[in-house]
């Protein structure tokens, strides 16, 4: 309520006029809405014309399959290792991920003479590839098995750090499925890297 | 966070927001290229920025109401980032869609004509113009920022929205300048002002059943 918007050249109109160009506008805006806009990007079909049109449902396939293939750009590989572990001897075994690649893991600690189940120290932690010495810790303790996925947070390396405490040799079996090309072992202060077919 | 392909007009895109997410550190050009390019690629601002230059004859009127606007959309873009508000970016572009019909309902005289009373348009202007930029800090808020340049990579954002808004803004004036003078103006404006509502509450609707079903 004020004075200073005459300097604002404004439409000379009447009411009517204002009333009818607005419901017009509504009702315009409301039948493109339902007609063409929710039946191709929402896949919402109120009228049923969509589906008449053969727009119904667009923009759903191609939406999906962009995600998917911006996630899992490497191959889908299965990975079974196991290892041995001396008392007071340690090893790290990673997989490189890219962000939000996921991988159904499972591993179990047995002891290697008697083939009972033994525990272990453990770290499942992802370090990253972009931001440097930035690492995450998943899950971490004394344990003799774990299982379940993993999506991966950010691009980097994804895996474990097992060392055996115990005074009886053991042995780590681990086996994954996900989408990663290949593997790194760290050991004795040696990388092993394998290309995984 | 899935990321529809219809949605790529408006928010920032795949491949800009992965580059962007890949940088570390201080970044001021990507991210001024970022909000030039979402501000020049932006409909609904751009249709909201025709709305209130429409009738506006005078430069000086321009300068005036245009930095109420980047004032407004300013505070949010910042304050939003920093203090880390979570507000939904479908309902806050669904508002920003019903600002374009608003002020095309205002540039109609309707308020005078429907309820006898004018708004304060210059209020107006700065209001929406908060909401506005709440929008443009779910955009920046949706490129998981690096926490050590935030303050700095976010200053570059909003500098890089004002270069498109003035590059945008330039082209609006010219065209309706030229507009303006042909006979037919007073005509057409209604009707045009009639679409621009329309496109609106297209806007609007088109965002709120984006935040119902996407």
């Amino acid at each position: 309520m004020n004075t200073e918007t005459s300097q604002i050249v404004v439409l000379q109109t009447n009411k009517r006029k204002v009333l009818l160009a607005s419901s017009l506008a509504f009702i315009l805006a409301a039948a493109i809405l339902s007609v063409f806009i929710l039946p191709a990007e929402f896949n919402r079909d109120p009228l049923g014309v969509g589906e008449a049109l053969g727009i119904s449902g667009l923009s759903q396939p191609g939406a999906v399959s962009v995600e998917t293939l911006n996630k899992e750009e490497a191959a889908f590989h299965q990975d079974s290792v196991s290892f041995q572990l001396l008392p007071f001897e340690f090893v790290e075994y990673k997989y490189p991920l890219s962000k939000g690649s996921s991988m159904l893991y499972h591993w179990a600690v047995t002891k290697s003479r008697s083939g009972e189940a033994s525990a272990v120290s453990f770290d499942f932690h992802g370090e990253s590839h972009e931001v440097e010495d930035y690492e995450e810790s998943y899950s971490e303790g004394e344990g003799d098995h774990e299982g379940g996925t993993l999506i991966a947070p950010f691009e980097g390396i994804h895996g474990w750090f097992w060392a055996n405490h115990g005074a009886e040799a053991v042995t780590v079996t681990l086996s994954t499925t996900g989408f990663y090309t290949e593997s790194l072992e760290f050991r004795d202060g040696f990388v092993k890297k394998q290309i995984l077919k | 966070m899935l990321i529809p392909v219809f949605a790529t007009a408006h928010n920032l895109s795949g491949a800009n927001a992965r580059f962007v997410e890949g940088l570390d550190g201080l970044a001021v050009i990507p991210y001024m290229y970022l909000g030039a390019k979402h501000m020049v690629t932006g409909y609904d601002h751009l249709l909201y920025l025709v709305g209130v230059v429409f009738f506006l004859l005078r430069l000086k009127d321009v300068l005036l109401y245009v930095s109420l606007f980047t004032l407004g959309h300013s505070i949010t873009l910042m304050g939003g980032v920093l203090l880390e508000w979570n507000v939904n970016a479908y309902l806050i572009d669904a508002i920003i869609g019903l600002s374009v019909a608003y002020k095309a309902f205002e540039n109609m005289n309707g308020f005078k004509q429907v309820f006898g009373f004018t708004l304060n348009a210059r209020a107006a202007v700065l209001i929406f113009g908060l909401f506005h930029g709440l929008g443009l800090a779910t955009k920046l808020q949706g490129l998981s920022l690096s926490a050590d340049s935030l303050v700095i990579n976010m200053l570059s954002f909003n500098v890089g929205v004002e270069i498109g808004q003035a590059l945008a803004l330039a082209c609006i004036v010219v065209i309706l300048g030229q507009w303006r003078q042909r006979n037919s103006f007073q005509k057409q404006a209604f009707a045009a002002n009639t679409v621009l509502m329309s496109l609106g509450f297209m806007l609007a609707g088109y965002q709120f059943s984006a935040y119902l079903w996407a």
